[in-house]
């Protein structure tokens, strides 16, 4: 298709459109989403003031913001350590529902004979293990048959949601409150062993497991030997190969930390938030919008921490706004704002790599420059 | 002996297949081209949110279809600029749509939360055929829609293996450089398929909404069929005679439950869902190794860009 355009290579990335870029696109997408409220019979600016005021200008709202973000960051770490390397766990979705499995049964079979800082290093162990073990077949399949991980990741996570759906609403399950008769709930873990709240607020230790967890993979990726392996295993399997890098071995390994990333999002969401599974599991989507905050940080630990504050920020504006008085606004707008942003966003990002250039009637096509070496690495 | 409870669920099966046939069928034909939408739920619930609206104002129903196609096809638009102008990456556009477009839907539909749509489809009865025992309720009183859809199955099973047009798709979906050499233009290829691949999405959204569900809400109108409906293509190994047989086992295993509890047996209803997603992972993992792949596997080049300067 001939649109009079043409994407160019960038020669070399520069911190400015780094920057740049993303801002435009968040801004792009808040535009089309005024004109879009606006068509629909509200006052955008109302509304948009309203997203603000409730996630982060008063100090609740800030505290719940955070609150809301800590999941994001290790569901973001867990998509952008595989995304970095060109595999595709799209299913941490599935691998927290396995982490917070694990860590409700821990919390409720264990956690009791335990004093109360060593039950929650349990939980958070028995819920990465589950995560990991969700994504376990997937790797497995990936490592040795060369099967998608794109389907059997997304598979299992629906596979995850039903077995959670059985716990919580089967007869006689372990995980089932037997005091809920009305509507199934999941047993609740003792107040004794739930995770620590930061004063008045909502926040709890999960943000402090989450910004760890941003240090440990920068870590990992940035100054070791397997961080190494899984840049070149990303770049060229076949270069990997024969550079003497275990390649399955790598794959396997980074494929497993994502899940024990999500599985731990998901044990610190029992132990800090829900106290127990929450039936809800697909509505709250934190698995897939983490796949939205890795790639909004760029698949970078950091990129990831301050995405998942602004989203985690957005997602609470959802539920706060019902509560602002003035403009009926309905929750719904936060999510579809999410959507735009990261439409815009993912567009954006070809703007990162490519600049546009008027086609000149009649010119020949100018041959590409070759990839630069620093494109290469990234 | 006419309407037995094993009758009645394979004729109820036959009606919860076609929305995820319908939507897989648009899938097939979009994946076939080379690119991956992973945003089929979204597309679905914006194609039913639609066509809700539409109906229940105008109370027609074919042009309620017809808008919730319309609806989910500008959708796919978005996804068919950002990967295939832009080369963004599939998955990410993909999971982006289905995010937006379920914000979206439950915005639109929140006046109409919960409320019935006071028409609906009906079914044909076609002449003495429908009084057959057992085939006459499973095969012969069903809604045209479901007759339409076994005839789309037939069309693009045709188009991809007897037609030009199919042949170029297929060419470029497995090799878009050596199609883009004989002339083919890769881009328009993918847009058309991409956009098809959403207005079928739409369709099969709207159907939920026209025939199946009795009324609008988010949670569960789709329920999660979009995904169903990904895992199908899978199952279906792009095929669309295996995507429609695939739909059949797949809307048996939702519909099964009415049966086995008059029988007797309990299966728990969240097993009998687990079925669809296990099962494609079996069917991946044994279609998928290398040998056979060349015969039944995914198409070369599913979810890489294309663009002919950076070769």
């Amino acid at each position: 298709m001939n649109l009079g355009f043409q994407l160019h290579r960038r020669m070399e990335r520069s911190l400015r459109t780094d920057i740049l870029v993303p801002v435009v696109s968040v801004l792009a997408a808040l535009v089309a989403g005024a004109v879009f409220l606006a068509v629909e019979g509200y006052d955008p600016v109302a509304v948009y003031r309203a997203l603000v005021e409730a996630s982060f200008t008063t100090w609740f709202g800030i505290t719940d913001s955070l609150a809301a973000a800590s999941p994001l960051i290790l569901t973001g770490l867990a998509a952008a350590l595989t995304f970095r390397m060109k595999l595709f766990n799209i299913g941490a979705e599935g691998q927290l529902y396995l982490g917070a499995i694990g860590a409700s049964w821990a919390g409720l079979a264990l956690a009791a004979e335990l004093p109360r800082p060593l039950a929650a290093v349990v939980m958070l162990l028995v819920g990465a293990a589950a995560g990991a073990l969700w994504i376990l077949p997937a790797a497995v399949f990936r490592a040795w048959l060369g099967t998608s991980e794109i389907i059997t990741t997304l598979m299992l996570t629906f596979v995850g949601l039903f077995l959670m759906r059985y716990l919580i609403f089967g007869g006689a399950s372990f995980w089932r409150d037997p005091l809920a008769t009305n509507f199934p709930q999941g047993r609740r873990i003792l107040p004794e062993i739930r995770f620590d709240t930061f004063g008045t607020t909502r926040v709890h230790w999960g943000l402090v497991i989450g910004v760890v967890a941003v240090v440990v993979v920068w870590v990992l990726i940035r100054f070791t030997r397997v961080g190494f392996d899984m840049k070149v295993v990303g770049s060229s399997p076949a270069a990997a190969r024969y550079a003497g890098i275990p390649v399955r071995r790598t794959i396997m390994t980074s494929l497993l930390l994502s899940g024990a990333l999500a599985g731990i999002a998901g044990a610190a969401e029992v132990g800090g938030r829900a106290f127990a599974l929450d039936p809800n599991g697909l509505q709250l989507g934190l698995g897939f919008t983490g796949i939205v905050v890795a790639a909004l940080g760029r698949y970078n630990a950091w990129g990831v921490l301050i995405v998942a504050l602004m989203l985690g920020g957005l997602r609470n504006a959802g539920t706060a706004l019902q509560s602002v008085s003035g403009e009926r606004v309905p929750e719904e707008v936060s999510q579809m704002l999410q959507g735009a942003i990261l439409l815009f966003a993912t567009g954006g990002e070809v703007f990162l790599r490519h600049k546009l250039v008027r086609r000149r009637k009649g010119a020949a096509l100018e041959p590409a420059p070759a990839a630069t070496p620093a494109e290469v690495a990234a | 002996m006419n309407d037995t409870a094993l009758v009645l669920t394979i004729a109820a099966a036959v009606g919860a297949a076609i929305p995820i046939a319908l939507a897989a069928l648009g899938e097939l034909l979009a994946e076939r081209s080379g690119v991956l939408n992973l945003g089929i739920e979204g597309m679905m619930l914006v194609g039913a949110v639609t066509a809700f609206l539409v109906g229940d104002g105008t109370g027609n129903l074919w042009l309620a279809l017809v808008i919730g196609m319309a609806a989910a096809a500008c959708l796919a638009l978005v996804h068919a600029f950002l990967s295939v102008t832009l080369r963004a990456n599939q998955i990410v556009s993909g999971l982006a749509l289905v995010i937006f477009g379920t914000g979206l839907a439950t915005f639109i539909g929140k006046p109409i939360e919960g409320r019935p749509l006071a028409t609906d489809l009906h079914r044909v009865r076609i002449g003495a055929l429908a009084d057959i025992p057992v085939l006459g309720p499973v095969l012969f009183r069903q809604d045209p829609i479901v007759y339409a859809t076994v005839a789309l199955a037939a069309a693009i099973a045709f188009y991809l293996n007897k037609t030009r047009p199919g042949l170029s798709l297929r060419a470029v979906g497995e090799s878009p450089a050596t199609a883009d050499s004989t002339g083919l233009d890769v881009a328009r290829t993918r847009y058309v398929h991409v956009l098809a691949g959403g207005a079928l999405a739409g369709a099969g959204g709207a159907y939920l909404i026209l025939a199946q569900v009795p009324s609008w809400s988010q949670a569960g109108t789709t329920s999660g069929l979009g995904w169903i409906a990904l895992a199908l293509v899978v199952f279906g190994s792009w095929n669309p005679w295996r995507v429609l047989f695939g739909a059949l086992l797949f809307g048996l295993a939702r519909r099964a439950n009415f049966f086995l509890q008059d029988a007797g047996v309990s299966v728990p209803a969240e097993i009998l869902s687990m079925l669809p997603y296990a099962l494609t992972i079996i069917v991946l993992v044994v279609w998928g190794s290398r040998d056979l792949r060349r015969r039944v596997g995914a198409p070369a080049s599913l979810g890489l860009a294309f663009a002919r300067d950076e070769r």
